[in-house]
């Protein structure tokens, strides 16, 4: 019965990779699976997002590749924080990420302030980052490829 | 098939606009969470944009809630007392509506979770839901027998009902409410228990699983475990009130009339003594508080200081060993648990026992004479 429901949900979602540009961006959601190791002791593994219940963690993860023969440079990727989720902090190993509240001035989140309920200014914190981005220093040689990663809660 | 088809349909519509947090619950079981990054770059100094592609998941259901007494201590209730009932609470901590089974239950062991000792089954055991919601079980009212369309964090209190029996030896009877939370989505339809989704099966990333969260809600007692989708509170009924099968039986018996010694008779200025004889006929139940007034008959006058009371005697003796009461209704320094006294005006006789113990009788006797 869901089956059918939510084939139906992601064929109206699901948007066909853009094949025309030389960078390819591949998004992927994933969540951290414990298992049992053959040991004794408990693995935590990446997995894409199947099982996910309020309160898990996600990691919004881009791969991105040059398919094209010449370098890339500039590149910015700009990742708005997935409706549901709140934003957590980089990931470990991942590029050096900037933050945003409003989607325009990004920055470290120390330096971000937005409107409390009582309408006085006051620090932002994880909850009120709505967009996560990437500046890519170096250009990305013909070939090449990299991934960048951000740590979320499935509010 | 086609009728199924409808309904899923207009389902997608409601999941799809159903995004929303709850406060405590989270995001709706169902919800889609995608993500897509724009992309900016340079390819030999022209600027160009991309998007990436678009990764989803749909949020699974983490089937939780909780089953609380609702109520301080024990329902208190009389010998066959019918529609007795035990308050509970049940709270949909799901991030989704559910519906929950209710399956009330007797339970014979204390093991510390209810103080005392059960020794009486309620009969007709029943579970229903407060429908109007005034906290008191109403017969003919309140008649749903399971939970309907729970939402997220919202409560309902639902009364385990029962009758106790027509028995005087009875006081305390233990009982538990056991919930099961299951499928939603229907109204007025009890779904199909959850069944929480086998996590080693592969997965789509866009089906709702279940996953259970819910936690052990007796602790070390062994009515529940973790993680199972199900839970129990406990609650009994305590009868305070009990009826005793109290008799009394009067006889009265000639002991002197001045003229024949063996066999007196009735006549004028004989004496004449009045014996009650008190019995509860309920085994483990004392009556308390008993009291015994008798207006002497008209021609007789009482003797002072004739009342006694005690056990019952043997042998056509009215008591055994008699505790002599005095006449007035001062009972300052009386400490056998009996009092008595005679009021003069009203011509009655008034003889108090404190305490008439279970299958037991007590005696009471007073003398007059004949005028």
């Amino acid at each position: 019965m869901s089956r059918y429901l939510m084939a139906a949900l992601a064929a109206t979602i699901a948007v066909p990779a853009l094949a025309n540009g030389p960078l390819t961006v591949e998004s992927s959601m994933l969540t951290f699976q414990k298992r049992a190791a053959a040991d004794g002791t408990t693995t935590v593994s990446l997995v894409r997002a199947a099982k996910a219940v309020p309160g898990d963690k996600v990691v919004m993860r881009l791969a991105y590749r040059n398919t094209g023969s010449v370098p890339i440079g500039n590149v910015v990727l700009s990742n708005p924080v997935p409706k549901g989720i709140a934003f957590r902090a980089p990931t470990a190993g991942s590029a050096p990420l900037e933050v945003s509240v409003d989607g325009q001035n990004f920055g470290a989140l120390a330096t971000l302030r937005v409107t409390g309920a009582d309408g006085r200014p006051r620090a932002a914190t994880t909850d009120d980052v709505t967009h996560v981005r990437w500046r890519i220093a170096s250009p990305i040689a013909a070939g090449a490829q990299g991934q960048v990663s951000f740590e979320g809660l499935l509010k | 098939m086609y009728r199924t088809r409808a309904i899923l349909l207009s389902g997608t519509a409601l999941l799809a606009s159903a995004g929303t947090a709850h406060a405590d619950t989270g995001t709706t079981a169902g919800t889609t969470i995608s993500n897509t990054a724009s992309v900016s770059y340079t390819v030999n100094g022209n600027a160009q944009t991309t998007n990436s592609t678009t990764s989803s998941f749909v949020v699974d259901r983490k089937a939780n809630f909780t089953v609380t007494l609702d109520q301080s201590g024990f329902t208190q209730a009389t010998v066959n007392q019918q529609n007795v009932f035990v308050k509970f609470k049940v709270t949909n901590t799901t991030n989704g509506t559910q519906d929950f089974i209710l399956d009330p239950d007797q339970q014979n062991i204390s093991l510390g979770i209810l103080p005392g000792t059960d020794n009486f089954d309620l009969t007709g055991l029943k579970a229903y839901v407060d429908k109007n919601g005034n906290g008191v079980y109403d017969p003919g009212v309140d008649t749903a027998e399971y939970i309907d369309e729970l939402a997220p964090d919202a409560s309902a209190t639902v009364f385990l009902v029962g009758n106790v029996p027509n028995s005087q030896s009875i006081n305390l009877a233990f009982t538990s409410m056991h919930v099961t939370i299951a499928t939603g989505g229907t109204a007025n339809s009890l779904g199909a228990a959850l069944v929480a989704t086998d996590l080693n099966l592969a997965n789509a990333d866009n089906t709702v699983d279940i996953v259970f969260a819910d936690d052990d809600s007796d602790g070390a007692y062994a009515g529940d475990i973790a993680r199972n989708g199900q839970g129990r509170a406990y609650g009994g009924v305590q009868v305070t009130a009990s009826n005793v099968a109290l008799s009394v039986t009067k006889t009265a018996k000639v002991i002197s009339d001045g003229v024949n010694a063996l066999l007196p008779k009735a006549l004028p200025g004989a004496e004449v003594e009045y014996c009650f004889v008190v019995n509860n006929g309920t085994a483990n139940t004392a009556a308390s508080a008993v009291v015994l007034t008798d207006l002497i008959p008209a021609n007789t006058t009482y003797v002072p200081g004739s009342i006694s009371l005690g056990p019952v005697g043997i042998l056509g003796a009215c008591l055994l060993t008699g505790s002599t009461e005095d006449d007035d209704d001062s009972d300052s320094g009386e400490i056998d648990g009996y009092t008595a006294s005679f009021n003069p005006t009203s011509k009655t006789v008034t003889m108090n026992i404190a305490s008439v113990p279970g299958n037991t009788s007590v005696g009471a006797l007073f003398h007059v004479k004949i005028n």
